[in-house]
């Protein structure tokens, strides 16, 4: 043991009130930076924009091919259909690591102690996730848009850009899909672990609603179109379109609105409680 | 100034911290010890929030962790040293938390060049080894330029170098006037570091004291002594608060006297001494005897090994 440390104590470290100062908008600036300094973001980011513009054009190529006497879809927009179900699986695994990652690996500790108020770091982290995954999605539906027009055009297979339905409809494509990262992403903060949060939503977005519409009961069949991805999907289709699914269908069909609205309710709910069980929950 | 108050945490039936009340002063390293399962990182985790206390509570500078404007810049936590997302570089996990209070990179730069993870910042956290993950670790705390720092276990897996550089690190900062509260199980480190030692055991605190005062209360003088007459010492010496145990002939270990005690009793007998030596206790022993009932896991005796320094004290009871 030293005998040197007769150092009296001294005043504490006087400094000018720092300059360092946490806020929501520093937050955010480093949810930006955790975000694309791991692999996965790049890599589910663009298996989502090949997906979304590959499918779309594949799609309108086989409503080209397709024998005129065959009774196939000419709506250009039809060829985006395919995009409810395969865009949102890259992004729902994106939104579900973004968050189960930090739990797996005790980075969390690092995050929570630095935001010991701890919420602001789970709403700065959802806002990135829906930001940029609107945004990659919203940029991929246009570039297979534009692609579409260049390649198909000639066939008449040209969205019309001019009518605002058909903007909200493909709009609708990239909220739907951000929406549903989020979804994954609140499932995420609620179950803390990659896999289980990952099997849980894509089971909602794929085995649910198969079970749904395969189980013959009434009840089953009612909720069907509550379904968080069944009701989100509604935001893609232009008006005309959910007019033509009413005629000869007793069921509920919500309108695009509605539809989203559902969705969305689902994720305010499940980050409400996700947000009450960070801060009650040991890290 | 780190002021806990009644700290209890529980977990289910389980009380791993039991009510402890201690305060870590500024300009001094306060050495935090305890055997395994003790609560000493479960104490640490509540002063930083990670967890949430049962009863009582903790300040860190004068207020709750959770209620400082700038956490990072009051107080630079190592808790353990993998809390750090794998994929990630050193420096992206160290820019992305120096963001959250508008820390630039070049206080980044700073603690990398400090901790010497120069040549591996950008590699991936996943490859680290247990000392470059430690060397993360306490570059993360220096992060803010805390006015305290709480570092669990910071010699951890470090090299002789890195263990050298914590040591004159963490009496530098001390000795600008800041708080500095670490555990370690190597006593030897600790005895170096401390000024003031916080001792826990089975949740609760067991002893709080400077080191020195710490030892000589937990741990009995002995005087070496080694003479051609020993046993014709030993008698002479034999009184009812004096002990003497003897490992070799001509050589006597004698307890409750002073040396100066025993030289005198020498001279008076005309006995010839070739050496006189009083051996005050180490940490080591002073820890050993505080915790040798709090101790919640227990390694079972190694057969026919030499006694460890520790075993000491009931060798000698049973000599008695």
């Amino acid at each position: 043991m030293s005998t040197t440390t007769v150092a009296p104590t001294r005043a504490e470290v006087s400094r000018p009130t720092s300059k360092h100062k946490l806020s929501f908008g520093h937050l955010l600036k480093s949810e930006w930076i955790k975000f694309w300094s791991v692999r996965s973001t790049v890599w589910t980011l663009s298996i989502t924009a090949v997906a979304l513009i590959g499918m779309t054009l594949l799609l309108t190529l086989a409503m080209v091919n397709a024998p005129a006497d065959a009774g196939a879809p000419t709506n250009p927009l039809d060829a985006f259909g395919l995009n409810v179900y395969l865009g949102p699986l890259a992004v729902a695994v994106l939104g579900a690591l973004s968050i189960t990652g930090e739990y797996t690996t005790g980075m969390i500790r690092s995050s929570l102690t630095a935001e010991p108020r701890r919420t602001p770091v789970l709403w700065a982290k959802a806002l990135v996730v829906l930001v940029v995954v609107f945004v990659v999605a919203a940029a991929s539906i246009a570039v297979a848009a534009l692609l579409q027009a260049a390649i198909f055009g000639g066939d008449g297979m040209t969205v019309d850009a001019t009518d605002t339905d058909t903007l909200r409809a493909l709009a609708g494509y990239a909220l739907y899909i951000a929406m549903i990262g989020l979804l994954s992403f609140a499932l995420g903060a609620l179950m803390r672990h990659s896999a289980a949060a990952i099997a849980t939503v894509l089971g909602v977005l794929l085995i649910l609603p198969i079970l749904f519409s395969a189980i013959p009961w009434e009840p089953l069949h009612d909720i069907m179109p509550f379904l968080p991805n069944v009701a989100g999907a509604q935001i893609t289709q232009t008006d005309e379109q959910i007019e033509l699914m009413r005629q000869g269908n007793d069921d509920v069909v919500l309108s695009a609105w509605e539809g989203f609205g559902v969705l969305s309710a689902y994720v305010v709910v499940l980050l409400g409680a996700a947000a009450v069980l960070l801060k009650k929950r040991d890290a | 100034m780190i002021e806990a108050q009644g700290l209890t945490k529980r977990y289910g039936t389980k009380t791993a911290v039991d009510g402890i009340s201690f305060t870590v002063q500024p300009g001094k390293v306060t050495g935090f010890l305890g055997p395994n399962g003790a609560g000493k990182s479960t104490t640490m985790r509540m002063i930083v929030g990670l967890d949430r206390p049962t009863a009582g509570s903790v300040t860190v500078n004068g207020r709750p962790y959770a209620q400082h404007r700038s956490p990072l810049t009051e107080v630079g936590a190592l808790l353990e040293a993998k809390a750090v997302h794998t994929g990630r570089s050193a420096k992206n996990h160290l820019r992305a938390l120096a963001a959250t209070h508008g820390i630039g990179d070049k206080r980044v730069n700073e603690v990398i060049d400090m901790t010497g993870l120069h040549d591996v910042a950008k590699r991936r956290v996943g490859g680290f080894s247990l000392g470059m993950g430690q060397r993360l670790g306490i570059a993360v705390a220096l992060l803010g330029d805390p006015r305290t720092l709480i570092l669990d276990e910071p010699v951890n897996g470090l090299d002789p170098e890195g263990v050298l550089w914590v040591r004159n690190l963490v009496k530098y900062l001390a000795s600008e006037g800041r708080t500095v509260f670490l555990s370690s199980h190597l006593m030897s480190e600790m005895a170096l570091t401390a000024d003031h030692l916080v001792v826990i055991g089975r949740g609760r605190i067991i002893t709080d004291g400077p080191v020195d005062q710490v030892i000589s209360a937990a741990t009995r003088a002995t005087v070496k002594v080694r003479s051609p007459q020993a046993t014709q010492l030993a008698q002479l010496l034999a009184a009812p608060d004096v002990t003497i145990t003897s490992d070799e002939p001509g050589l006597l270990q004698v307890h409750g006297a002073t040396a100066e005690a025993v030289g005198e009793v020498a001279a008076a007998g005309r006995i010839v001494l070739h050496e006189l030596t009083p051996v005050t206790g180490s940490l080591e022993e002073a820890y050993m005897s505080l915790t040798q009932d709090a101790v919640e896991y227990h390694s079972a005796a190694v057969p026919d090994a030499p006694h460890a320094e520790a075993a000491a004290p009931t060798h000698e009871e049973n000599a008695r």
